[in-house]
């Protein structure tokens, strides 16, 4: 169905390659409209609905920690440590001083894996997106009626619905993109779950803590219940999501752009990203800590 | 699932998060914090170790020096001590040198002393002794030659005379 070529752009000495797939039949002059509205492949298994893009990104970043670590991890010494695992020691320090920052410190043991854990994943997630984007350009002729239905699956039969005949709509003034590489770090079900997550864990802490009982009554409280089922499992993920998509969206709106205007403004976005993608992972990775430490003893 | 346009929940996306992120929990745990907090543990003690038994031998060094600076003082106290009591019989020593040796002048003059008398007694009586043989021999002299009683007067005078002078 499709055709490809890659087109690789070497910027200065940032080596970002941007690697933009095309089907056969478009044309160049093509790209640079409308490419904002990225649509992505879409699966349904029962009850449940999969993103093939998201899907992939988290293998991908999943992967990629753990060939990182594998490597890193090769010829560990307790005497001088050499290369690889100096770094590796730097990042287990780094995130177990932010830990250590909350609590004591041998509390602060138990959750340094998962501190480690989510810095890596969600700093390596937030990178992975500004290397490069995968894109595949769709236009009526090359594109089945099955794979258009795929992209629009949606909440309810109506929304689907509304979503096809939107793409349907697009077709008819230019071609529809759909992305395949992404970080998983601008996808919401990715943060949302991650925040969730450790939010729930911070919650069984409490529970394991205080006891059943004393913990429904914290609930009585409407701040504290206003804070913990919606402040906390609305900003956490938000924050996260919002920075790395809204770079994403910038990132795709300069590749649009003719090559000539946004070659500058593109190697300085994606190096701010770079600095928000860490930025942000230390924040989450730190928020986390706090919302976990909050239920480690009795003093909020 | 929910669908807000970008921001999209799908349920099966993120079931899969959860477990990829549990699997990844592991993963970490095995490769990553696992050992490394374990090698980081075995450094520290190491570390620890090393600087304990530097104190330990910074100590013992400290309790070496001080013995050997004790003994130190010690000895130079007994060399000074042995300093001073030779100094001491060197000057008795000297002394009773100077002494002897005054004494052995003293007996040596006092002996040259007497030697001298006893010589000088001696010749005295040797001249004696001789005066008397001249004596005779003047007078035989004399008497062979008939002299004069004023001649023979004369001669007496100068002789007792000379001989009065060499005594």
């Amino acid at each position: 169905m499709l055709t490809a070529f890659a087109q690789i752009k070497r910027y200065n000495k940032e080596y970002v390659f941007l690697i933009e797939q095309y089907a056969c039949n478009t044309s160049i002059s093509e790209r640079g409209e409308h490419i904002v509205d990225h649509f992505t492949y879409r699966f349904q298994l029962g009850p449940l609905v999969f993103d093939l893009a998201t899907i992939i990104m988290i293998v991908v970043t999943a992967l990629v920690v753990f060939i990182m670590l594998v490597a890193m991890t090769r010829n560990l010494t307790a005497g001088v440590p050499r290369g690889t695992q100096n770094v590796l020691e730097w990042i287990v320090d780094f995130v177990a001083g932010i830990v250590r920052s909350f609590m004591d410190t041998k509390t602060a043991a138990r959750f340094v894996t998962l501190a480690v854990t989510l810095f890596l994943y969600i700093i390596l997630g937030n990178w992975l997106g500004l290397a490069f984007n995968v894109l595949t350009v769709h236009t009526p002729d090359n594109t089945s009626s099955e794979f258009i239905h795929q992209l629009a699956i949606s909440s309810s039969d109506q929304a689907t619905a509304a979503r096809e005949a939107k793409i349907m709509n697009a077709f008819e003034d230019h071609s529809v993109h759909v992305a395949w590489w992404k970080s998983p770090t601008a996808t919401a079900s990715v943060t949302f779950t991650l925040a969730l997550t450790v939010l729930l864990y911070s919650q069984w802490i409490d529970i394991r803590r205080v006891g059943v009982g004393k913990y429904f009554k914290h609930f009585l409280n409407p701040i504290h219940l206003l804070e913990e089922l919606v402040i906390k499992p609305l900003t956490l993920p938000l924050r996260l999501f919002g920075n790395i998509f809204a770079g994403e969206v910038l990132i795709s709106f300069l590749l649009s752009a003719s090559i000539f205007i946004s070659t500058i403004p593109l190697i300085i976005w994606l190096g701010y990203s770079v600095f928000v993608g860490a930025i942000q992972a230390y924040i989450f990775t730190t928020l986390t800590m706090v919302y976990i430490s909050q239920k480690l003893s009795d003093g909020h | 699932m929910i669908d807000l346009g970008a921001l999209t929940l799908e349920w099966g996306s993120m079931l899969f998060q959860f477990i990829a992120f549990l699997i990844l929990l592991v993963i970490v745990r095995k490769f990553a914090v696992g050992p490394v907090t374990k090698i980081m543990e075995t450094r520290r003690q190491n570390i620890a170790s090393e600087i304990e038994a530097a104190e330990k031998n910074r100590k013992e060094s400290e309790g070496f020096i001080a013995e050997q600076r004790r003994l130190l003082d010690e000895a130079r106290q007994e060399t000074k001590a042995i300093l001073e009591r030779a100094s001491k019989q060197a000057q008795d020593e000297e002394a009773r040198i100077k002494h002897e040796a005054l004494e052995a002048a003293a007996r040596i003059k006092a002996e040259a002393t007497a030697e001298i008398a006893r010589e000088t007694e001696k010749a005295k009586e040797e001249l004696r002794k001789q005066m008397a043989g001249l004596s005779v021999m003047l007078a035989s002299k004399i008497i062979e030659k008939e002299l004069d009683e004023a001649t023979q007067k004369e001669t007496i005078d100068q002789f007792l005379k000379q001989v009065g002078d060499r005594l």
